[in-house]
């Protein structure tokens, strides 16, 4: 009886990793970059999301949009990031980061890049660039 | 009588009505389904006493109907225990033969049938009044069954009434396809498991889903069997008994002390008990016998969950991928947005696309779409993964109201509202409401795990009884309830939840807050209970009212029973919803967020701390 039990059990791990389908890894572009933004794509009152476009930049499934911010262009201290999934049927990557509660009237000065989920840079950064909060 | 004695009088007696009409649903609601509870519950000298129930929840959070609805569940339950009953002794018997032995011919259908019986076995429980299936109903894609519960306390009441979870019953189907849970150490992600928080592992097992049928047996708010053995011994009287000793061995010989009926009658966290999770007190070789039976019940359900009685691949999209059949042009085009503009397959995998054609000028297709071949035929719509998808606290949750202790000396939530679902993250930390993580090394990405739940299928979200064919008002339509928290009531909803969730519809308030003019669900969107590892694959999709329409329509391709009858689909008894809208569906059950306390500091104090803090 009990090689009963350890042929079920074999078969049944031996079908679950057969039926196991994780995400798949994406190409990457053979130069990576932005294609569109950073821009304000939300200047909520207590949420502002910060987009950008870049063509794919390959890998992992989840990668992590990043922005650094800060009222003084010379110190982005702060920082803001959000996970993504890519998607490899997906030409293009499309990150868009939350930053929560700023104060009203305030210019802040920000630039952006992309991590893969090790922390490892996906070779993209913005210029610096500001907006003012409503 | 004048005009203002008139209207004062015509106050009052509205008042009066209404106040009789609050007070005779809150008692009907207290009193204890005694018919089905019909066990004694001895004390000390008492010989019999039916416990009272628990119910501290205020008036409204617990649906008007809920006792018929129980006993409605209950009627159902039984009949398809009878099916598998019925469908057991009509099984030719296999034949046990080769080496090593195998279970010739029908073996496998023994099993499965093993797994269907134990499903729908009332008797696992305290009271014998809840089995497996009472929360997990086949017309429902083996999700929740009573359209009120889903609709308002979301949790399903337990074996002791009115105890009850906190989260959404999950689907059955397809669980069994998900992995053991692991750490990707390359792609730094977790994958696998079964369970919105993913904490059945299948460490032990080799199958999540074997271990995930382990867990509701002594969760305190669901069976509440205070001893995993409780389940061997309710088996020495089963009907089907001899059908699981003809597969599993002669493994119930068991010796039990004679109180034991008394200690499986008793739901589990009772006082009485302390922490001890075996308080039965066995042998150390009948013990390995009750553990041995509790693996067998994981797996003869897993087998049952796993075969085509459950996990079907029969849904209109299979037939489709086949090339069978053909979709309508709304279920096409959200086929398309599901993979293109929606991004919805980054996390439902759809199989496929292993060499999409890139876009202009190196290829024909236009930015984002899917013209790759189809990589395999029996996609799960899942990756395995886990996500922070930013829904907002549901106060209607019954988790949040069980904040002082039942009959039995048990607390289910001691922190009430201060309570927050962390998720992944509280189980890798083997925190409050979890269970103990068997990998210690997994307890570091706990912090960026919090808020994150598990990628369901997307297969069978639409599944509903064949009378109310629809989950959508205006129906007639099945009440459903989406997310791990039941705060989506619609998939309209849930589609337009991913397209506008971080647009100008968000907004800095509660559940129940929003700010006038706009309407929840359709123009507000209240905050995210837990911002950390917010998820932003969607969020902004751009969709048009007409394409969240088509994806909820692809959606409905996914429902097992088009190629071929869904076994016991038929069974429901109960009444189908009508009128109103998708996109407002539920909104008439909104109740206002109290105002909360911080975050307990057994939930989000404990280290490795969050990222940063969870108000």
């Amino acid at each position: 009886m009990k090689k009963v039990l350890l042929t079920v059990s074999i078969m049944v791990v031996f079908i679950g990793s057969l039926l196991a389908q994780e995400s798949p890894t994406t190409p990457r572009a053979t130069r990576v970059q932005i294609s569109q933004g950073p821009e304000i794509a939300l200047a909520g009152g207590y949420l502002t999301v910060i987009r950008w476009t870049v063509n794919n930049p390959g890998g992992g499934p989840v990668h992590y949009g990043v922005v650094h911010y800060g009222t003084d262009p010379k110190d982005l201290s702060q920082t803001a990031k959000n996970p993504i999934r890519l998607n490899p049927s997906h030409s293009s990557t499309v990150f868009r980061v939350h930053l929560y509660d700023l104060p009203p009237k305030t210019t802040y000065y920000y630039k952006v890049e992309s991590l893969d989920a090790n922390g490892k840079s996906d070779g993209v950064t913005s210029p610096v660039n500001k907006f003012t909060t409503q | 009588m004048n005009r203002r004695r008139l209207v004062a009088l015509c106050t009052v007696t509205v008042t009066v009505i209404l106040a009789l009409l609050i007070s005779s649903q809150t008692a009907r609601i207290s009193a204890q389904s005694t018919g089905t509870q019909s066990t004694a519950w001895h004390t000390g000298d008492e010989p019999d006493k039916t416990p009272p129930p628990y119910n501290p929840y205020p008036p409204g959070i617990l649906p008007a109907d809920l006792n018929s609805e129980i006993a409605r569940v209950l009627r159902e339950v039984d009949n398809i225990e009878a099916e598998a009953l019925a469908q057991l002794r009509a099984l030719p018997p296999p034949i046990l033969t080769g080496n090593p032995p195998t279970f010739q011919n029908t073996g496998q259908r023994l099993n499965v049938l093993i797994g269907k019986a134990l499903n729908f076995d009332k008797n696992m429980s305290p009271f014998q009044n809840r089995a497996c299936g009472f929360c997990h109903m086949p017309y429902a894609g083996f999700s929740g069954p009573i359209p009120s519960v889903n609709l308002t306390m979301i949790a399903y009441p337990g074996s002791f009434q009115f105890r009850a979870g906190k989260r959404t019953a999950q689907r059955y189907t397809y669980a069994p396809n998900f992995p053991v849970f692991n750490f990707n150490i390359q792609q730094e992600l977790f994958f696998g498991g079964n369970f919105w928080d993913s904490r059945a592992t299948g460490y032990m097992l080799g199958s999540p889903d074997e271990e995930q049928a382990q867990h509701p047996p002594v969760d305190t708010q669901e069976h509440a069997l205070p001893d995993t053995a409780c389940i061997a011994f309710r088996l020495e009287t089963a009907v089907y008994k001899s059908f699981f000793e003809e597969f599993w061995g002669d493994v119930l010989d068991i010796k039990f002390p004679a109180n034991t009926e008394e200690i499986c009658e008793t739901p589990g966290g009772a006082k009485i008990f302390g922490t001890s999770a075996t308080p039965i007190k066995l042998s150390p070789e009948d013990r390995a016998r009750a553990n041995d039976v509790y693996d067998h019940w994981g797996q003869s359900l897993d087998q049952y969950e796993a075969s085509p009685d459950v996990s079907a691949f029969s849904s209109k999209f299979d037939m489709f991928l086949a090339g069978d059949t053909t979709l309508s042009a709304d279920e096409m085009a959200g086929f398309k947005l599901f993979n293109g503009k929606g991004n919805c397959n980054s996390c439902h995998v759809d199989g496929r696309s292993t060499a999409p054609t890139p876009p202009p000028p190196e290829g024909e297709a236009p930015n984002g779409e899917d013209t790759g071949a189809t990589a395999s035929v029996k996609p799960i719509f899942s990756c395995f993964g886990s996500a922070n998808e930013g829904l907002p606290l549901n106060p209607r949750d019954a988790f949040y109201y069980q904040n002082r202790p039942d009959f039995f000396g048990f607390t289910p939530n001691p922190f009430g509202f201060g309570y927050r679902d962390l998720g992944l993250g509280t189980f890798l930390r083997s925190g409050f409401g979890a269970a103990p993580s068997p990998n210690d090394t997994w307890t570091q990405f706990a912090p960026t795990s919090d808020g994150q739940f598990q990628v369901s299928s997307a297969r069978d979200v639409a599944l509903t009884p064949a009378q109310c064919p629809t989950t959508e008002a205006p129906g007639p339509y099945f009440q459903k309830e989406f997310f791990h928290n039941g705060y989506i009531k619609s998939l309209k909803q849930l589609v337009h939840f991913y397209n506008t969730r971080d647009t100008s519809f968000a907004k800095p308030v509660t559940s129940g807050h929003c700010p006038p003019g706009t309407i929840e669900r359709v123009t507000c969107w209240p905050m995210p209970e837990v911002r950390n590892n917010l998820d932003t694959t969607t969020g902004m999709l751009g969709l048009t009212d007409t394409e969240e329409n088509q994806i909820v329509a692809f959606l409905m391709t996914l429902s097992d029973g088009f190629s071929r009858p869904y076994p016991d689909k038929n069974t429901f008894t109960g009444v189908c919803m009508t009128g109103g809208t998708a996109a407002t569906q539920g909104n008439s059950t909104l109740i206002p967020t109290p105002p909360l306390p911080p975050c307990a500091s057994a939930i989000c104090g404990v280290a490795p701390l969050p990222t940063k803090p969870i108000p």
